[in-house]
This record gives structure tokens, C-alpha cells and sequence, in this order.
């Protein structure tokens, strides 16, 4: 019961912090506002991180501008639909182990930490 | 105390009771734990009464073991001639009379993945500045690997270290990050 509970509570809090930041985001926009967190990694070496321009994408994304989002961080765009597949497989772990292996294949795996890094390489060198 | 549960033809565990609560389980489930020579119907652990839905009607997929309302105590003795429960591409060894640890490196353990946190290792590498998420994602990498090599324990060792990657790139990320930004515009705002 107690676990039950828990596990109810954290799915509220997590739901309750995306209103939240999703508020904050719609109506806010970080490539004008000076409220929102700067890269430290960009701050600190003059390079952009694989991260860099989420902010800007969230807020486009919330306003509809697929486009716009993709031109700020296409990673992120790649990334939505992977990031639902795996919290679906985390999800129905004990439940479903083989899709949870299937899901979180060494190959796919693989694939998904290639295009981190050829991304971190090439929006560098190409300044997207 | 863990059990192994096999519902209609799919293996999962070790789950504790309270885990068993939540998976959704039919009076067709079979269980296993420690003590017991073989797998139990899950009606007849008092320990899980009311942790599964009573149904009547067994599926086509399902078929009963031949003498399987036979006394089958708490510690079940060897003599019980308890039939196997129905489990497509199982392989003898995936029996839960072995204890995972004693599986060998080729041998599937019968044990779910621990978890590879991939889910959190994205959620770091592009919501947080800091490229710690990568490392998570090597971890993550690192549990399948290992998982599939058979050896559980090494596939858990990468599953902590990888939680804890992801844990310490989301706090620098999301709370530190946003306060070295802030914290200029406060002292600005302040003189």
C-alpha cells in the first residue's frame, strides 16, 4: 500500500512540475527573457553541448513551430519520441521484460549515443 | 521476501509481494520462491491472498497441471507431483529452482533487466548543459550488455552508477544551473 501510494505521488509531483515548467515556457521566451539558466558548459569552454538551444526548442514547440524547435535542437525533436518509447518500456519493466530488452537493445543504444555525439560534433563545427 | 511469477506463459520477477499487488495477476498465476521444490498456482499461497483477480475460466494457452490440486503446503515437499505450468520458449534451465546467482555467463537469467535509466540518461544529455548524460548513456549500454552476457550482478553494479550519472547531471543541471545564472541578476538587482 505504501508503495502504491508513493509511486501515485511521485507520478502527481512529476505531472504537477510539467504544468509548471510548461507554463513558465509557453508564456516566457528564453531567446528574449534573461530569467532563464544559460549552458555552463557553453560559458565555460565557448562550445555548444548537445543540449544547448532545449530552452528555445521547448518554447517552440509549445507554441506549434515544429520547425523552429528543430532549427533550435533537432536532438530534442529526435529525442521526444525516443524518450516515450523508453518511459513506456521503464513503465512495464517487471510486467514485459522482453520488450524492456527490446527497447533497450545494445544496438539501439548504440545508435542513440552515435547521434548525440556526431550532433555535438557537427552543430560545432557547422554552428547549428 | 522475492517470488517468480509466471502468468499465462510469461515469466517475470523477483517481485516482492507489494510489487505483486500492482502487476495485474489472474488466479491463473503461477508462482515461485525460495523454499518451494516447484511452481505453486498463486491460489494456493495464503501469504498472496487478495494480491490477483479471481477468474474461472483458464485460457486456451493455459493448461492444468495434472494433478495440481494435490496438498501444496507452505514448503512444498519434493513428492508433490505438481505439473510445470505451460511456458513457451522456455528452456529447461530457465527453471527457478536455480538461483539466478547460479547461472552461467551463457545461460539467459529468468530475471528482468535491471533498469538501464536511458530514459533519464536523454533527459540529462539534452535537457542538462553538462555532457554527464553521455556517461549515463555508456552505463546504460553497459546493463544490456552485461545483462546479456548473463551476468546480473555486473548489469546491476552499471544500473546504480548510471542512476547515479543521471541524478547528478539533472541536479546540476536543473538546480545549480539556474542559480549561477540567477544569483548575477539577484546581486545586480541588489545594489
Amino acid at each position: 500500500m505504501a508503495g502504491h501510494m508513493r509511486r501515485s505521488l511521485v507520478i502527481i509531483l512529476i505531472i504537477a512540475a510539467l504544468l509548471v515548467f510548461g507554463f513558465i515556457y509557453y508564456a516566457l521566451d528564453p531567446s528574449q527573457s534573461g530569467l532563464f539558466p544559460r549552458c555552463t558548459f557553453l560559458t565555460l569552454t565557448g562550445y555548444k553541448c548537445p543540449g544547448c538551444g532545449s530552452q528555445r526548442a521547448v518554447h517552440a514547440l509549445l507554441h506549434g513551430d515544429v520547425v523552429g524547435a528543430f532549427k533550435y535542437n533537432a536532438l530534442l525533436l529526435i529525442s521526444i519520441p525516443w524518450l516515450a518509447l523508453c518511459l513506456y518500456g521503464e513503465a512495464q519493466r517487471t510486467r514485459n521484460p522482453r520488450l524492456y530488452t527490446r527497447i533497450n537493445a545494445p544496438l539501439l543504444i548504440w545508435l542513440y549515443l552515435a547521434l548525440v555525439l556526431i550532433w555535438w560534433l557537427l552543430r560545432n563545427i557547422f554552428n547549428w | 521476501m522475492q517470488y517468480w511469477i509466471n502468468h499465462d506463459g510469461v515469466q517475470s520477477g523477483p517481485v516482492d509481494a507489494e510489487a505483486i499487488k500492482g502487476m495485474g495477476l489472474t488466479s491463473r498465476a503461477y508462482v515461485w520462491r525460495e523454499g518451494l521444490s516447484d511452481w505453486v498456482k498463486i491460489t494456493q499461497m495464503p501469504e498472496l491472498q487478495g494480491l490477483y483477480e479471481m477468474v474461472n475460466a483458464p485460457t486456451t494457452a493455459q493448461r492444468q497441471p495434472a494433478s495440481g490440486e494435490a496438498t501444496m503446503g507452505e514448503a512444498a515437499s519434493g513428492e508433490a507431483t505438481m505439473g510445470q505450468p505451460y511456458q513457451p520458449q522456455q528452456q529447461p534451465q530457465q527453471q527457478p529452482q536455480q538461483q539466478p546467482q547460479q547461472y552461467t555467463q551463457q545461460q539467459r537469467p529468468a530475471e528482468p533487466c535491471p533498469p538501464t535509466n536511458l530514459a533519464w540518461a536523454i533527459i540529462s544529455t539534452v535537457l542538462c548543459c553538462l555532457p554527464a548524460g553521455i556517461v549515463a548513456i555508456i552505463y546504460a549500454l553497459k546493463v544490456t550488455n552485461k545483462y546479456n552476457e548473463g551476468d546480473i550482478e555486473a548489469a546491476k553494479r552499471a544500473s546504480e552508477t548510471g542512476a547515479w550519472w543521471c541524478i547528478a547531471s539533472i541536479i546540476l543541471g536543473i538546480i545549480v544551473q539556474p542559480l549561477t545564472s540567477v544569483l548575477p541578476l539577484l546581486l545586480a538587482s541588489a545594489n
